[in-house]
């Protein structure tokens, strides 16, 4: 099944910009069977270590272009390929601290033809 | 009567081989190839990373494996993304619009037959039916199990197909509404859930005593929800349902039970019924045995209905187990070439 690749296993790490740590990323491919517009990616929920990050401080990066999970609603023209990875930045000041930690990601895919949303949940320990 | 079935494989197949990058497109092709298929059907969306745009590079490449294989395109699967905005379905012009772009796409690719989905409204595709004549491209639509042929549900398309006289529109019956059996990794899954051995063995029994009795096919309602909930009332589920929760069922013994309402039996007779309208067919399937057997469908019955027939086309091979394994990139390509044989043996047998 596609949610045993869904994780990029070296894809974590702290992001700093200015010289400051402002949140995580981990890159993460879509698992679902085909390519799909942002706009049908209704969700992404993160929850790490226990804690759920609020929707709005996540971002996600695909093909150099980067949207906040309100404005991936509109992106028709942006295209997570299939099997590809993207990134899901977390800006959470300070990040996350060095060492363990467990990660769980749930997405929500609503293809048009279904007649439910598609959600997909897996977990994972790493290591910044 | 005479036929000539040939051999496709849907890259569906091997999705979770190009998924991890294990096979590239080049490499799904030339496994289909090495498996014995002539034909190859695409899903444009899933393996193509510049669609909607076919650019001259990507032709050419495609063009050129086609030649460089020995292989046809067979058929390319459509998604009318519809709901591509959270707050409104798009309106009738924007879905032909979506319709004309992928048959022309599958124009530029030179397949013959574009699969659209059970959720394709009946308005769009009397819409786009001049568009396929212009591009000479057939709109296939798939007859996916819980739909059946020769049920209310299909008599809506035949009116359709009457009324208007077209010649670019048909079925493309997929196989998981010839099952005899619920698929083996179905159960295996639901028993690793943590389902209650009684509890299958209740699903499976009740799954034969619809087989025995008769599946009561599915209507023709807009509404498709709709339409599934009253063809699960039909068959028992609620029944069902009530029972496994008397016997304390869990979670994965309702969703097992769930879930066995998406596969059926219907009589191969309705291939045989419904021939001048099937122009492309999926092959679905789940499980092939090291004796190149599908543990559920029975597939020499169902293919010597097609040659009873006197079918002309292809039967694409879909292999649909990976999801129901933790890591299927590596069975995926032996279970498509085990489907391939299996195929290869049923079609060249003689019909008695």
């Amino acid at each position: 099944m596609l949610e045993t690749h869904m994780l990029n296993p070296d894809g974590y790490q702290n992001v700093v910009e200015d010289g400051k740590t402002v949140g995580f990323s981990f890159e993460m491919r879509i698992p679902y069977y085909r390519g799909i517009t942002l706009s049908i990616l209704r969700d992404i929920k993160v929850t790490v270590d226990g804690k759920e990050y609020p929707r709005d401080a996540l971002t996600v990066t695909v093909n150099d272009e980067t949207f906040t999970l309100e404005e991936m609603r509109t992106v028709i023209h942006n295209r997570w390929l299939f099997g590809q990875f993207g990134t899901v930045t977390v800006h959470t000041e300070g990040g996350l601290a060095e060492g363990d930690h467990d990660l769980s990601v749930t997405v929500v895919v609503a293809p048009s033809y279904m007649p439910f949303q598609l959600v997909k949940s897996v977990s994972s320990k790493f290591a910044i | 009567m005479s036929y000539d079935i040939k051999r496709s494989v849907s890259l569906y197949s091997y999705q979770e081989a190009f998924f991890t990058g294990k096979l590239d497109l080049e490499g799904c092709i030339r496994e289909s190839a090495k498996a014995g298929a002539t034909g190859i059907e695409l899903l444009a969306e899933q393996m193509v990373d510049e669609f909607p745009v076919i650019t001259p590079e990507f032709k050419e490449k495609w063009f050129g494996w086609m030649e460089k294989y020995n292989t046809a395109p067979s058929c390319m699967d459509a998604f009318l993304e519809n709901h591509i905005f959270d707050n409104r379905t798009c309106t009738l012009r924007e879905q032909i619009a979506n319709m004309e772009r992928d048959i022309r796409i599958a124009h530029e690719l030179g397949f013959k037959v574009l699969r659209t989905l059970v959720s394709t409204p009946m308005p769009v595709i009397e819409g786009s039916l001049k568009i396929a004549e212009d591009y000479d491209v057939k709109i296939g639509l798939e007859v996916h199990s819980p739909f059946s042929l020769n049920s209310g549900w299909s008599d809506g398309y035949m009116e359709m197909i009457l009324r208007t006289g077209t010649k670019y529109f048909g079925f493309i019956p997929d196989f998981g509404i010839f099952c005899k059996q619920i698929p083996t990794k179905l159960t295996n899954q639901a028993l690793k859930n943590g389902a209650h051995p009684e509890c299958v063995k209740l699903v499976q029994d009740a799954f034969q005593e619809r087989i025995a009795k008769g599946l009561v096919k599915i209507k023709y309602d807009t509404n498709l929800g709709a339409a599934n909930y009253a063809y699960r009332v039909a068959n028992g589920q609620m029944k069902l349902m009530e029972q496994i929760e008397k016997m304390g069922g869990n979670e994965a013994d309702k969703a097992y039970a769930g879930a066995s309402f998406n596969y059926t039996w219907n009589d191969p007779q309705d291939i045989i019924d419904n021939i001048q309208y099937i122009f492309h067919t999926h092959a679905k399937c789940y499980n092939i045995n090291e004796q190149y057997e599908e543990t559920c469908i029975p597939m020499q019955e169902v293919i010597d209905a097609y040659k009873k027939a006197g079918y002309v086309g292809y039967l694409s091979t879909e292999w649909e187990g990976g999801e129901m394994v933790d890591d299927a990139s590596e069975l995926c390509i032996e279970q498509v070439r085990r489907h391939q044989e299996c195929m290869r043996r049923c079609i060249e047998s003689e019909l008695k």
